[in-house]
């Protein structure tokens, strides 16, 4: 889908933030890697979304009530066979914060090829606009605040600078034995979202925040496997 | 382009009328005084107080409003309570080109924003743009305008904006103790219409203008800087000294400038892609903004190992660290360098290695002689990209009959002038507040000012400035792009 509509739409819907689906096809939009997902409404549809995808598969509730939905037993991974989706949905519905929220349905999607996450972000600065960030992911940006902003648009020298900038940043080439993270793949994300023509510039008008968390990096290329939205006010 | 930013800034940078609002007959308001400043600096253009009832006010005639003056007005400097203001400026039906207002009482406190609107409505009206309010004026050496007490004897080409009018003094009063010279001093106070990006703008356009510092506490439009400054590709070298990068520092930032701070990710990331130095405290800034008014940034060899050579061994061993911390390199020296040194069989207690720690009784040997062979040694076998010559001037007092302190600058410089364009040459003159020491250093300082060489008074001034330079110099290189100097 065309990615000013997909703003268009859930504007229309008077949400606060694009969900999941709706970020990754707007990450889509802009040559960002998203894990090939389908979305089904309850169980029923199980059986069909599972021939049509590759397992392993990674099962997530889509709600506009749940900010953090691995906080709350939202996201299961690692499903092999369609009983499996089954029974992980039936779970989930289980859990007070799921049954009592509005829920859209559930995102399947294939799993990214093993590596390292990091963590890609924007905020719109209320006087110099968008900013994007990178940072590594899990406690070095949650705790150790281990990120590095740009206003955009960044050029591709500005986003190698972002990576050095890190302290994390041996980690990516494969520091305490961890696999290599491939620098271009994750200099192109960051010129995709905060480059020249890129989602943040493009977008700067409807874009208050965004947090691509986690993107999954390995030696070939990055998936970004969730993305959020945050709607600017009207 | 820059034609046209010149010529829309040349009545406020050398206006050629003044009008006066606040001044009284009687009294001694800051108008004034201001009028007195501008006088004795050699202000020669016409000065034209505007006055409700008087005739004339230190013997110049005054007129009843900005529209009754002979010739239209360049420059307004306006001092009076700031509800009488935006009257005055509608009145001016365009024949002000700028106001700089000082009066506070306007957006840095609650009841004064709605205010504030009227003004900058007014002076749209009037047919003006507007500098402050809540300010304290301006310095421009080719206007003959100042609003500080003192000034700079000559003009230079260092070109200072600042939100806070303290700072503005700081600037040119610490300024003229340091040697910093400017081309023009701006205090803007709450930007109710030319803002920080309005001045760099013109400080970018300015031929006089080489250096450029700001003192910040809101951007404004941030991404308007941003542009301006990133487009210059850092050509000029600009130091930021910004308040409120704190969360607590915000708070304070709003109570008093009457803004909202921008994050300081955003001024990180500014100085990044920018090439602007973003310093901390107000030493550093005059410290930064000096250094680079004296040296030439060397892009294509920027600065990073050093070499500190003076008397004090553990003064030095201090800042070797305090070098580091600031990504510069106080490296002992190669075995090449030792020999050459120990060749000149130095008194003992001399280091002959980096940190180069020479007593004053070393430094005595031929009134001084003997450091142009060590210097000759380090220059020519060591290479080093900056030379930090740190004298503490209390352990010469009562022992040095000759000019030593004299001479050892004049080496310096005799050596500098044989290894063109190897290393950057600072000096760190330190004292210990004893009023006769303190009085031989600001004569030293003066010495040094006007042979080109930039001062500090510790050590940590001269790594934090030497770490500013460096900054500005990787930039270039990464860049690609090579300094305007």
């Amino acid at each position: 889908m065309d990615a000013q509509r997909l703003i268009s739409e859930a504007r229309k819907q008077g949400r606060a933030a694009l969900d999941e689906l709706a970020g990754k096809q707007l990450l889509a939009a802009f040559g960002i890697a998203v894990p090939k997902s389908l979305v089904v409404r309850d169980a029923g549809e199980a059986a069909s979304v599972f021939a049509a995808l590759k397992p392993p598969l990674a099962l997530k509730v889509t709600s506009p009530d749940i900010l953090h939905k691995s906080d709350v037993g939202g996201v299961r991974v690692g499903l092999t066979s369609s009983e499996a989706i089954v029974e992980a949905i039936s779970e989930m519905m289980a859990v007070p914060q799921i049954a009592s929220a509005r829920v859209d349905g559930f995102l399947v999607e294939e799993m990214a090829p093993a590596g390292q996450e990091i963590v890609v972000g924007g905020v719109r600065d209320p006087q110099f606009g968008p900013l994007v960030m990178v940072g590594l992911g899990g406690v070095f940006v949650e705790v150790l605040a281990d990120v590095a902003f740009r206003i955009c648009p960044i050029t591709r020298l500005d986003a190698g600078e972002m990576l050095d900038e890190l302290k994390g940043a041996p980690l990516l080439r494969g520091a305490r034995g961890r696999l290599p993270a491939s620098r271009a793949a994750i200099v192109d994300v960051l010129l995709k979202v905060g480059g020249e023509d890129g989602l943040l510039m493009r977008h700067a008008a409807d874009i208050q925040e965004a947090d691509i968390n986690p993107i999954i990096v390995s030696a070939d290329g990055a998936v970004a496997v969730d993305a959020r939205f945050v709607l600017t006010k009207r | 382009m820059s034609r046209e930013i010149l010529e829309r800034f040349k009545p406020l940078f050398e206006p050629r009328t003044v009008a006066v609002i606040g001044a009284s007959a009687r009294g001694m308001t800051f108008p004034n005084i201001f009028m007195r400043r501008i006088r004795e600096f050699g202000f020669k253009g016409a000065i034209y107080p505007i006055h409700p009832s008087a005739d004339a006010i230190d013997g110049l005639p005054a007129y009843r409003s900005l529209a009754d003056t002979p010739e239209p007005v360049d420059y307004a400097f306006i001092a009076v309570p700031g509800a009488q203001i935006p009257p005055m400026l509608r009145a001016a039906r365009g024949r002000v080109r700028y106001a700089q207002v000082i009066s506070s009482g306007f957006g840095e406190v609650d009841e004064g924003k709605a205010l504030q609107g009227e003004l900058a409505a007014a002076a749209r009206e009037g047919g003006m743009r507007l500098i402050g309010p809540n300010c304290l004026g301006m310095y421009s050496h080719r206007g003959g305008i100042v609003f500080s007490e003192t000034w700079p004897a000559a003009a230079g080409h260092v070109g200072a904006i600042s939100q806070s009018g303290g700072i503005g003094t700081d600037t040119v009063r610490r300024g003229i103790t340091r040697g910093i010279r400017y081309s023009a001093v701006v205090t803007v106070g709450n930007c109710a219409d030319l803002e920080p990006a309005d001045f760099i703008e013109f400080y970018l356009a300015d031929e006089e203008t080489r250096v450029i510092g700001m003192y910040v506490e809101s951007a404004g439009d941030g991404r308007r800087l941003f542009e301006l400054l990133r487009d210059a590709k850092a050509r000029k070298p600009v130091a930021i000294l910004k308040g409120g990068r704190t969360r607590l520092g915000t708070m304070a930032a709003a109570s008093h400038t009457g803004s909202l701070a921008g994050d300081d990710r955003a001024w990180v990331a500014l100085s990044r892609q920018t090439g602007c130095v973003l310093v901390e405290t107000l030493d550093e800034y005059l410290d930064t903004l000096l250094t680079f008014q004296e040296l030439a940034p060397r892009p294509q060899r920027p600065t990073q190992r050093v070499v500190l050579f003076g008397n004090g061994g553990g003064a030095s061993v201090l800042a070797t660290d305090l070098f580091a911390r600031c990504g510069l390199e106080v490296a002992p020296f190669d075995q090449d360098v030792i020999d050459a040194l120990a060749a000149l069989k130095l008194p003992p207690g001399t280091s002959i290695t980096n940190p180069v720690d020479t007593p004053v009784g070393t430094l005595q040997q031929d009134d001084g002689g003997v450091a142009e062979k060590i210097l000759e040694a380090i220059y020519g076998l060591a290479r080093p990209q900056a030379l930090v010559m740190h004298l503490n001037l209390s352990a010469f007092v009562g022992r040095t009959k000759a000019d030593v302190l004299g001479n050892l600058m004049e080496i310096v410089l005799r050596v500098q002038a044989r290894y063109p364009g190897q290393a950057h040459f600072v000096l760190v003159l330190r004292s210990d507040g004893d009023p006769d020491l303190e009085a031989r250093k600001r004569e030293f300082r003066a010495r040094a000012a006007a042979l080109g060489i930039p001062v500090y008074d510790e050590l940590d001034n001269a790594a934090r400035a030497l770490k500013a330079l460096a900054a500005h110099e990787r930039f270039l290189s990464s860049r690609s792009v090579t300094s305007d100097r």
